[in-house]
């Protein structure tokens, strides 16, 4: 299962979302796509199906603009209909039992307004979307 | 003078903080819920075309867009002078009720349910669903099962569960295909033993929190919803009914497009949320409250039956009158989750939903048009003018939240009185000030048509007005 998350209308943020739809035309039956504006708990029951979860998104960072990384770890929060994937996956694993490897790929950016550079932009999606199809 | 503020209030939709004023000699004089976000969506609405607003409008609020979609293609169906087919407003109103019940399921799991469970003066970092799901996990799945069925249905009769696009000016977009009827169908028992389950277990625990429930905004107030006809309780399409707090009804059948006569609109320089009242009584006398409590005060009847029955021992605490305590507007929410699953049932089994007449063709025939529903919080006022041509000129918009905020200022008030001492201030007494607040389930990113950023503060003030403390609650 591959979340990708964030929203469009904020520029940047939408990344998460872009991978899903690229992603949506080059993966193979088995693997569910998701892409939604927030992690919500209701998405764990859909989160149960899966045997491995990637979690798509954009992450703040103020310095390393358009460049990749994996399993970031960002400050948990305590929100409603504002939480991080860690939070989620040790709800699956404490409340429904089940517990299952993820990882999350996330693009640098401190731009949550718009897409500053339109070309770096698309080539960070371009090569999430190529390494999570390999 | 000092004062106290709680920045941000937290567990909200929203971003707002709260002021306590001490007088001279050190006790409560004054609170105020201040919302500090704006984001106005009224002004670059204009110019835009009719139809890009349900789902423009739709923007304002990621946990009730269902309810600005309706209210904005209703207003969108008077501008055509259309009514939309029956299949169309069948599945319109399905959709708006598995929105109210996904929203209240929010509203008591995931930001209300770790007070009643651990208490006010529960210790913090305690009091959120993260611990309930360690201590209580299966009540924690029944609220995750719970709104996960509203946003079902959401999902499967208007295209998305935020934000959808499936309700348009002049109807809806997709029929309901039978095999998705079937399979909502199927869900609904399990939905309502989870429903029925919450009810059990709030009012189990209700005696615990008699404090609470004298002092969370406790006062006499008019209340307002729409209602059907025959005054039975309605989210989608009626007439609007004032009542006071004795039960006296003010004005019997209110039109909707009608509302400017009724609901004046007062600026407070301290708040980005306007505070609506009834003209009649004037600037705040006019105070009244809306959501889910007014509309079970101000309904003779629900209309479904096991909703029906909660309804008689909700109105029987009122004693013959209206049920002011604001308190009860969690057990309110919870009998509407019950009466909306068996009024989403009802709608189900219509024939005629199945219809795939879903769509009134029209052009703009009249140059002003008011929409107006039921939202989770309240009463929801889309208002537009638009040229010949559908070009929006001028965007009235009153939302649910905003309907209810001199009642809100009013409850932080008393609940300051009641709770807060200056000389010793517990993390327990401002939970209570921000609970109050809850009961309410404000969404301050709809009110003020601005960003959602859930969090809060609590600045304490002397009579000077001076800041002598600040409480960072997030």
């Amino acid at each position: 299962m591959i979340i990708g998350y964030g929203n469009e209308l904020r520029g940047e943020d939408g990344f998460g979302v872009e991978v899903i739809r690229k992603l949506q035309f080059l993966t193979p039956k088995d693997i569910k796509l998701i892409s939604a504006f927030c992690l919500t708990p209701e998405l764990i029951l859909e989160m149960l199906d899966a045997d491995e979860i990637i979690f798509v998104d954009a992450c703040y960072d103020e310095e390393n603009h358009y460049a990749l990384a994996c399993s970031i770890l960002k400050n948990g929060s305590n929100l409603s209909h504002h939480i991080q994937p860690q939070i989620l996956m040790a709800l699956m694993r404490d409340v429904y039992e089940k517990k299952v490897d993820y990882s999350i790929y996330s693009m640098l950016t401190c731009n949550f307004e718009m897409i500053e550079d339109t070309q770096k932009y698309y080539k960070c999606i371009d090569k999430v979307t190529s390494f999570l199809i390999v | 003078m000092k004062t106290i503020i709680i920045d941000p209030v937290t567990r909200i939709e929203g971003h707002a903080k709260i002021t306590i004023d001490l007088n001279e000699d050190g006790s409560v004089e004054d609170a105020r819920l201040h919302v500090t976000q704006y984001r106005g969506f009224e002004k670059f609405c204009e110019g835009k075309i009719y139809t890009d607003m349900p789902a423009l409008t739709a923007r304002t609020c990621g946990i009730c867009p269902v309810s600005h979609v309706i209210s904005s293609s209703k207003a969108c169906d008077t501008l055509l002078s259309v009514t939309p087919p029956k299949a169309a407003i069948n599945i319109r109103k399905i959709v708006n009720l598995a929105q109210i019940i996904q929203s209240h399921t929010l509203n008591f799991y995931h930001l209300s349910s770790p007070d009643f469970v651990y208490g006010f003066d529960a210790p913090k970092e305690d009091r959120n669903i993260f611990k309930l799901m360690q201590t209580h996990p299966k009540m924690a799945k029944d609220g995750i099962e719970l709104r996960a069925f509203g946003q079902k249905i959401i999902e499967s009769l208007a295209g998305k569960r935020i934000h959808p696009t499936g309700i348009i000016p002049g109807g809806v977009s997709n029929i309901l295909e039978i095999e998705v009827k079937e399979k909502l169908l199927q869900e609904i028992p399990r939905a309502m033993k989870i429903a029925q389950n919450t009810l059990k277990y709030f009012k189990e625990n209700l005696h615990k929190f008699q404090k609470e429930i004298d002092s969370f905004a406790s006062f006499s107030s008019l209340f307002m919803a729409i209602v059907g006809e025959d005054g039975s309780l309605e989210h989608y399409d009626g007439v609007l009914r004032f009542i006071d707090s004795e039960g006296n009804i003010l004005n019997e059948a209110i039109d909707p497009q009608n509302y400017k006569e009724f609901i004046g609109e007062a600026v407070e320089d301290d708040s980005y949320l306007k505070s609506p009242y009834y003209k009649p009584l004037g600037y705040p006398q006019g105070m009244y409250r809306v959501g889910a409590l007014a509309r079970l005060n101000v309904a003779t009847k629900c209309g479904t039956p096991l909703a029906d029955e909660e309804l008689k021992n909700f109105k029987a605490l009122g004693r013959g009158k209206p049920v002011q305590n604001s308190f009860y507007y969690h057990y309110a929410r919870i009998i509407e989750i019950i009466y909306g699953l068996e009024k989403i049932e009802q709608l189900l089994r219509d024939e005629d939903t199945l219809s795939e007449n879903i769509v009134a063709r029209g052009k703009i025939n009249v140059s002003r048009g008011v929409g107006c529903s039921e939202a989770p919080r309240g009463t929801l006022f889309h208002d537009y003018q638009v040229d010949s041509n559908g070009i929006i000129e001028k965007v009235n918009l009153i939302i649910a939240t905003g309907n209810n905020n001199l009642a809100m200022n009013a409850g932080v008030k008393q609940v300051a009185k009641a709770f807060i001492d200056p000389a010793n201030i517990t993390d327990g007494a401002l939970n209570r000030v921000e609970a109050v607040i809850r009961c309410f389930d404000p969404c301050l990113s709809c009110s003020t048509h601005a960003l959602g950023i859930v969090s809060s503060q609590i600045e304490l003030r002397d009579h000077h007005k001076k800041i002598i403390k600040i409480f960072a609650r997030n």
